[in-house]
């Protein structure tokens, strides 16, 4: 029997059913695998893909112990996916085949966009999360003395590198990856990935700005780190050795253009009060022979 | 149109919470309790007679007289319904009140080209393998283009079968189809079965679709995907005018020229007014236990598709 508990206008089940014999199956209820109660409140109910679990009878409100909800089933189907990219590539096949291991059907794909896009969006900000681990864990170090602070520019290249690392075992695919990034629909949620990612390496290496610096900083980080991608795309060379040679010159690079930045501007100030002076020098030189 | 519509619908189409459930209990399996015909109103068991002979009737000119009363877009319809499926090779689907087979060679179709492409990819892989085993690899591919999908078309009424039928054989599709003689609301089909589920303009000739709809969630694997396509309900009121008109003055006039079988076309029309609208159908597939349930509007409402996964 199953009975409805709330008017069907709600979107949620919240239905008990009781597990009918094996032998009968009636035409509409009976099922072999059980139905979870839900949660009123906010999540739908799942269904373990594998094997008979035991059934919950009673009113709405009874959880069983490790129903999950749609967004973690879709997280880790993504995840199973990941191991199929090199294979695939970053498609619909490749979360189709995750779905399998996980004991779905291969119509689970269904559930994201055919392009991909998702499965690469979960992949960097799985990424962004591990780095953002790591850092913290270094700054921990740091701070219980038992490891140096680094320079910013030590800190930046090797936070960049270890970020980048991450890519080598998909870097076969990942000029696909970078494409379907940049599709008008993606653009929103890889720039505002991006842009964390390399806000949380500022806030480790120690930045405290708050003038115009904190925008500059960004943007030249951002820069580093794109171009540094790029040439790691097309980079053949062992263990990626150009490529960190590379970053290691943009990142000198950018120390070096805040120094040259202060020196045009002192420059720049000594020069025009230069000026002032030999206008003023001149003005009162007209003024002395007019007045004569 | 407008006068027939809305007290009949009140009555028994709509549904109201409390209403629903306990005419759900009343109803039980009987013959007995009043639903429509199009515009009429009979019992349970006269309607599924009346369906039988409909589409008996009409089964010889379906296609034909689909292609002249949609004007050739439903066959759009059904390949947007395909694409959206996006079948891999390997997929089980179960084609319900698939007649005369539109949906089950269109998955062939598509199913064919992705594989053939894999294998083409395959290929490109292997560039360094020796002829034989080169030779081997075509071989064991040629004997499985399909890649194991395999399509079962389930309908009610035997001649739309038998016509279905002629029709693969005429075009030539012999591999992964099979033909089966069923009802929606009582499948012969084992539990957690297939992969998708689709049912291109059929729901609507269900007498209680939400029995349908609960033996869907049970053929479907966890995992699986139900996919409805169905006339469903125009806002737009200019173009709902226009589509009135067509339906009520055109539509019954070609039956009869065409298919010499004015009735049965009124029925077709009369049925899509009766069918419940899009936000409806959508709530009464949640209730069958479908989760992610959305509908995608095609022609500004005139067909619908609704999508769900059975988690």
């Amino acid at each position: 029997v199953r009975c409805q508990l709330s008017p069907p206008q709600r979107p949620l089940q919240a239905s008990a059913v009781l597990r009918v014999s094996d032998g009968q199956k009636e035409p509409w209820a009976a099922s072999s695998q059980q139905q979870l109660d839900s949660h009123p409140a906010d999540h739908h109910p799942e269904r373990e893909p594998q094997g008979p679990r035991p059934s919950y009878t009673g009113q709405g409100g009874q959880e069983s112990e490790d129903y999950e909800s749609e967004e973690q089933l879709q997280h880790r189907i993504l995840t199973a996916a990941l191991e199929f990219v090199p294979e695939h590539g970053w498609t619909a096949e490749a979360i189709a085949e995750g779905a399998k291991t996980l004991g779905l059907s291969v119509a689970a794909a269904g559930m994201f966009h055919s392009d991909g896009s998702e499965l690469i969006l979960h992949f960097v900000s799985q990424c962004n999360t591990k780095l953002s681990e790591l850092l913290e864990q270094e700054q921990k170090l740091v701070q219980l003395g038992e490891a140096e602070k680094k320079p910013t520019d030590q800190f930046l290249r090797d936070a960049v590198e270890t970020r980048l690392r991450m890519l080598i075992p998909y870097i076969d695919k990942w000029p696909q990856a970078l494409s379907i990034l940049l599709l008008p629909h993606n653009i929103p949620n890889s720039l505002s990935l991006l842009t964390s990612m390399i806000d949380d390496i500022w806030h480790y290496a120690g930045d405290q700005s708050t003038d115009f610096n904190w925008y500059t900083r960004r943007a030249v980080l951002t820069g580093i780190y794109n171009t540094t991608e790029l040439v790691m795309m097309q980079d053949s060379s062992p263990d990626f050795e150009d490529t960190w040679r590379f970053l290691e010159n943009r990142v000198a690079d950018a120390m070096n253009m805040g120094n040259t930045a202060s020196q045009v501007q002192s420059t720049g100030e000594a020069l025009v009060q230069g000026l002032m002076g030999a206008a003023v020098t001149v003005s009162k030189a007209e003024t002395s022979r007019a007045a004569r | 149109a407008a006068a027939g519509l809305c007290p009949c619908r009140v009555l028994l189409a709509r549904r109201g919470g409390a209403l629903r459930a306990l005419g759900g209990s009343v109803r039980g399996l009987a013959a007995g309790p009043e639903t429509h015909f199009g515009f009429q109103t009979v019992t349970e068991a006269e309607r599924r007679e009346k369906i039988y002979q409909v589409f008996e009737s009409v089964a010889e000119k379906y296609d034909i007289m689909n292609d002249s009363m949609t004007l050739g877009i439903h066959r759009v319809w059904k390949d947007i319904l395909v694409h959206k499926m996006n079948p891999s090779p390997g997929t089980l689907l179960l084609d319900v009140a698939g007649g005369t087979g539109d949906i089950a060679f269109r998955f062939i179709n598509y199913v064919r080209s992705v594989r053939e492409r894999q294998l083409q990819q395959k290929l490109r892989h292997h560039q360094n393998l020796s002829w034989q085993e080169i030779s081997e690899s075509y071989q064991e591919d040629k004997s499985n283009s399909l890649g194991d999908s395999q399509v079962v078309v389930c309908d009610i009424n035997r001649e739309m079968l038998r016509v279905g039928k002629q029709k693969a054989q005429h075009l030539g599709y012999c591999e992964g189809l099979s033909w089966v003689l069923g009802n929606a609301e009582e499948l012969p089909f084992d539990d957690d079965k297939f992969d998708v589920y689709t049912i291109a303009f059929g729901i609507r000739n269900v007498t209680r679709i939400d029995l349908a709809l609960q033996e869907a969630y049970r053929v479907l694997k966890p995992g699986g995907r139900f996919l409805c396509l169905e006339f469903s309900h125009v806002s737009n009121p200019l173009l709902s005018r226009l589509y009135d008109l067509y339906s009520f003055q055109v539509i019954p006039v070609l039956g009869e020229v065409i298919a010499g079988d004015w009735k049965s076309y009124q029925y077709l029309v009369e049925s899509i007014r009766r069918f419940p609208p899009q936000e409806e159908l959508k709530a009464m597939i949640e209730d069958a236990g479908f989760v992610k349930v959305d509908y995608e509007n095609l022609n500004l409402g005139i067909v619908a598709i609704h999508s769900g996964f059975k988690l």
